[in-house]
């Protein structure tokens, strides 16, 4: 799980409102290369929750965000900071917990499993 | 017609007190989810060949697209447009780990219930998914929560399999769903008194205690009018050598979910469809108060439409 995909996930556990972000505990963190695509990493600028990618990205171990996005989106030693962390990361074994409920998602070999039980629909 | 009137379960007579839409029913725990898992590897052999129309609609997305794929099965389309960033997921963990064998980025999860926040994706898809919920309220939530997952003015592409199918000799093939799991797939505090039970004369009355139930009319057990059956099981032949590697199959056997064919080596499984009428998805997705039908058309027995999430108010 990268952290582009952990960017848009919540707990969906019935009557729980604080369902976004979920936090990071992290067993195991692989890094896998990606070419740098900036226009990408531009339209993704728009869509991403910055503070949950800084500390998604500090529980995977990796510290160099800033703790603002710049103004400037074209500044490149951001961008190649921004595109490691949402897209070179790699969460292969550890959890998703809900920061309300404390419920945990598991994420094995890289998948995160969102289902829920019967009495948390 | 008969009409039958049913003793209502006492403990829902509201929509409110039934069980969550987003509860998953027997029928497809039974004949959808376990049937998927232990076919996964062989589903996924069979499942190559890309559908030109889904293919069109991804490849026209601008490049740099998050397309969210749910119900994704074994991932044919993660990746299919270069440009774009997929995000997959079905409720399946063996074909969701085919996918991330593949290196796709999938999650397990489930449809009618996406663990998404909104307005992430640029765009959605539901390729061959709405027609394995059992309900109404399930299929209708499930293309809410397509909806809901993408942008403002984000599309949404939905294709389900037809009732009319172009091989009339297939539904030869399917088994229309008998009465006897009328009362697994409509559920606890779903009347079984509903339209489409009461209208539809293939539901017969074998599996109603009589006690509860008052039939005003008689109906000729032999005039069972197929055209408006849309409740199948479709039947999946898994090859014993894929069946011995699954592993499932033996307590699938066992529980009675699958069956023995030796004359073709396969253990058989059924899968449960709602297939859906002329009409009906539009129908359906039309509910959808935020978006609008863009595109609808019919290929290879497939009902297909596309939504526009509607853009944010300007001013």
């Amino acid at each position: 799980m990268r952290l582009i995909v952990h960017n848009m996930l919540t707990c969906n556990i019935k009557g729980v409102i604080n369902k976004f972000p979920l936090r990071i505990e992290a067993e195991k963190v692989i890094k896998k290369e990606v070419d740098f695509n900036p226009d990408f990493l531009r339209h993704m600028l728009a869509k991403i929750e910055w503070k949950a990618l800084v500390d998604g990205a500090r529980s995977m171990g990796y510290t160099e965000l800033p703790v603002h996005a710049p103004a400037l989106e074209s500044d490149e030693p951001f961008l190649r900071k921004f595109h490691h962390a949402l897209l070179e990361l790699n969460l292969e074994e550890g959890s998703l917990v809900c920061q309300e409920s404390g419920r945990k998602f598991p994420v094995e070999k890289g998948v995160p499993n969102m289902l829920l039980h019967e009495d948390e629909v | 017609m008969r009409d039958v009137k049913v003793k209502a379960n006492p403990k829902s007579t509201h929509q409110e007190d039934s069980p969550s839409v987003k509860s998953t029913p027997e029928i497809e725990k039974k004949y959808v989810h376990r049937v998927y898992d232990a076919i996964a590897p062989h589903f996924s052999s069979t499942r190559y060949a890309k559908w030109p129309r889904v293919a069109a609609f991804l490849e026209s997305l601008p490049s740099g697209s998050v397309i969210l794929d749910a119900g994704c099965g074994n991932g044919k389309y993660l990746g299919l447009n270069p440009n774009c960033f997929f995000i997959g997921c079905d409720i399946s963990s063996p074909l969701i780990r085919i996918c991330s064998e593949k290196g796709q980025e999938v999650v397990v999860a489930d449809a009618v219930n996406l663990p998404y926040r909104e307005g992430f994706g640029d765009a959605a898809i539901s390729i061959a998914v709405l027609h394995h919920l059992s309900t109404e309220e399930r299929r209708t939530s499930a293309v809410n929560e397509l909806v809901r997952v993408v942008k403002p003015g984000g599309f949404v592409l939905i294709t389900v399999w037809a009732a009319e199918q172009e091989d009339e000799s297939l539904l030869t093939k399917w088994t229309p769903l008998s009465p006897k799991y009328v009362e697994e797939w409509v559920g606890p505090g779903s009347p079984m008194d509903s339209p489409r039970v009461r209208n539809n004369p293939c539901f017969g009355l074998e599996s109603i205690p009589e006690s509860d139930v008052s039939v005003k009319e008689e109906k000729d057990k032999d005039s069972v009018e197929m055209s408006h059956q849309q409740e199948y099981f479709v039947p999946w032949h898994l090859p014993y050598h894929r069946a011995e590697v699954s592993g499932a199959s033996a307590s699938a056997l066992a529980s009675g979910l699958a069956k023995k064919d030796d004359k073709k080596g396969a253990v058989v499984y059924n899968r449960y469809y709602h297939v859906f009428s002329e009409g009906e998805l539009e129908r359906l997705a039309s509910g959808v108060g935020n978006a609008m039908v863009v595109d609808r058309f019919y290929d290879k027995s497939n009902w297909c439409i596309v939504l526009q999430k509607e853009a944010l108010n300007q001013g």
